[in-house]
């Protein structure tokens, strides 16, 4: 009798534990962005070689 | 503090109302500020009127940039955030003097910059790309207005907190607030990458900093500029489930299906960023190809599934109120005289076949170089942004009137037609502009005759059909707009009361009866339609790669 008081315990399926919680979405959301859009992006974009010097001078003429 | 429909049951948080009202009169007002730049662009662009000078031209580009795709979307956005995060779960609003901070900081950085616009001092185009220069309070009012928009995203996920605390769902959030929170999480990442730009060039606009990189400015801004049109597909993907809800009582005949491609969203949409810097040679194809790719296209993977799932939850619906006949009695039956069921069905046809094509089309590097820069890109911009979120957000409006206004609608029988009037207008504009763009004629330009430079360009002459076809186009969804933003300044201001559910034009249909065992396919017309759109966009993407073979022939 005592166990029918008991509230039953319903175990979340794991994908519907990740999917209910906004803030760990949140947090894979902006790190996937961050990562794959702006940082390698800004690391491709500072590794890019200086304009050489000659080609500068002839710019600047 | 509340009070309790008597048309849906919901227990309304009159402070969220509030909120929600006036964030939908400035959703509006921008947009009224957004279509009359646009109609004199039409006009400017169309050769024989050519109706501005260069000037005013490139100054209301910036304008109609703004306020089109910033001011209107968002604004609408917060309201639908509050909408779906305290009346449609029945609790309350988590912060409401923070609400009316984040509500005046919008409504500060919309006054400023487009005081500033038509002053003539940020003629920059709504990109803004470094080196060109626009006076420091442009870039502040558009900072004020993301830290407004971010502030007004950071409570919905408060009033997500409180429900979930007071249990004010069930075992999981309802579909259409899932979906507002995917905007609410997009809304985060494009807003932090406008922080992470708009602050730097409004200090070297100010003479604080020396130089912005222009790659570095175009990579990051884009990471805003896009973005922000991710925002509109997950909130207008969820209006989508609301209306088949509301309208028919259908639901998604596999909600988990439904959630999984949000959460696709979440996860990738963001990364069509690239989308913009496909020509740039500073980035590398790898980083090109994974980004525009959307992960190799997870998140298009989502927006097919909607595809499929919104139209079959009406299908499904309708077949369980008992229109079974055929393949598509369930469409013919549909409640047609209801404006927002035929805005988004409307909406759902014009962005899967004019957006969603052209979307991804234009996506890819190699298809992408045809039209790059042309007007094709803003082409495709009216059959997403325009046809599939406008056209969406009118369509709900038409039951936020009742339902949040307390107002009847006023000109009904105008509302009823006003969607297809609309639709039959962007549909000439975006596939006039794709056309024309397909034919060389360039994006943002004055005068793509180029009189009086020292060389001309002869287009083919099917382009004067096309410009022609698209002022048509262009007029009519000018007029459509006006004959909505009447219907809603009318209804809202000088409408009739809404006394109870008698008043209600727009019918409100129960859940749709439980499924019976049924064999085969449950929505076989869906089936049918979406396989139809694939036969499209396949025609569509090889004409493409044709068309690239022709242009570039390689032996």
């Amino acid at each position: 009798m005592e166990n029918d008081q008991q509230p039953e315990i319903r175990k979340v399926p794991f994908a519907r534990m990740i999917m209910d919680d906004f803030m760990l979405l949140l947090f894979l959301g902006v790190t996937i962005y961050a990562i794959f859009y702006l940082l390698w992006g800004i690391m491709e974009l500072s590794n890019l070689p200086g304009i050489p010097e000659e080609i500068k001078e002839t710019l600047n003429k | 503090m509340f009070r309790t429909c008597d048309i849906t049951g919901f227990k309304v948080d009159l402070r969220s109302e509030k909120l929600i009202r006036y964030n939908a009169v400035f959703a509006v007002i921008s947009l009224l500020l957004a279509v009359i730049a646009a109609i004199l662009l039409v006009f400017t662009r169309y050769q024989p009127v050519h109706l501005l000078g260069a000037e005013w031209y490139y100054r209301l580009v910036t304008f109609h940039g703004l306020n089109a795709l910033i001011f209107w979307i968002i604004f609408f956005e917060i309201a639908g955030l509050y909408f779906g995060s305290t009346v449609v779960l029945n609790t309350r609003f988590c912060a409401p003097r923070l609400g009316w901070v984040a509500f005046g900081l919008m409504v500060a950085g919309l006054v400023m910059s487009n005081i500033i616009i038509l002053m003539g001092k940020a003629d920059v185009m709504l990109t803004s790309y470094t080196p060109l220069k626009a006076h420091p309070l442009y870039y502040l009012g558009v900072i004020l207005f993301a830290v407004g928009a971010l502030l007004g995203v950071i409570l919905f996920f408060g009033n997500l907190m409180i429900a979930r605390r007071e249990k004010a769902y069930g075992e999981t959030m309802p579909l259409f607030t899932y979906g507002l929170m995917t905007a609410a999480i997009i809304a985060v990442i494009t807003l932090a990458s406008g922080a992470l730009i708009y602050i730097p060039t409004f200090l070297w606009s100010l003479g604080l900093i020396d130089n912005i990189d222009p790659a570095m400015y175009k990579l990051i801004w884009w990471g805003l500029g896009h973005s922000s049109q991710q925002i509109n597909v997950a909130a207008m993907v969820s209006i989508w489930y609301l209306v088949s809800f509301l309208s028919v009582g259908g639901t998604s005949i596999n909600e988990r299906v439904s959630r999984s491609a949000f959460v696709l969203y979440i996860l990738f949409i963001c990364l069509a960023s690239a989308h913009h810097l496909l020509t740039d040679p500073g980035v590398s194809s790898a980083w090109k190809v994974w980004n525009t790719s959307y992960a190799m296209y997870l998140a298009v993977l989502a927006s097919m599934i909607h595809a499929f799932a919104v139209p079959s939850s009406f299908e499904s619906a309708q077949r369980r109120w008992g229109y079974n006949k055929g393949l598509f009695q369930w469409l013919s039956k549909a409640p047609w005289g209801n404006p927002a069921f035929s805005s988004i069905i409307l909406a759902i046809i014009g962005f899967g076949f004019i957006g969603g094509t052209t979307g991804v089309i234009f996506g890819m590097e190699q298809t992408n170089i045809i039209v790059h820069n042309t007007i094709a890109i803003p082409g495709h911009f009216k059959g997403t942004v325009v046809i599939g979120t406008t056209l969406t957000f009118m369509g709900i409006t038409y039951y936020l009137i009742p339902l949040i206004f307390r107002r009847k609608i006023v000109g009904f029988k105008w509302a009823k037609w006003q969607p297809w009037l609309f639709f039959i207008g962007i549909a000439l504009l975006s596939v006039s502009m794709i056309v024309l763009g397909q034919l060389g004629v360039p994006r943002r330009h004055w005068d793509s005759t180029f009189s009086g430079g020292p060389f001309t360009y002869n287009f083919n002459p099917a382009v004067d059909f096309f410009w022609a076809l698209m002022m048509l186009g262009g007029t009519l969804a000018f007029l459509s707009t006006i004959i909505w933003i009447l219907i809603v300044v009318i209804s809202v201001f000088f409408g009739p009361k809404l006394k109870g559910p008698a008043d209600m034009q727009l019918s409100i249909s129960p859940l749709a009866p439980e499924v019976k065992a049924h064999k085969g396919f449950e929505a076989p017309g869906t089936l049918v339609l979406t396989l139809l759109f694939l036969l499209v966009f396949l025609a569509l993407f090889f004409l493409n790669w044709k068309w690239l073979a022709a242009t570039w022939n390689v032996n």
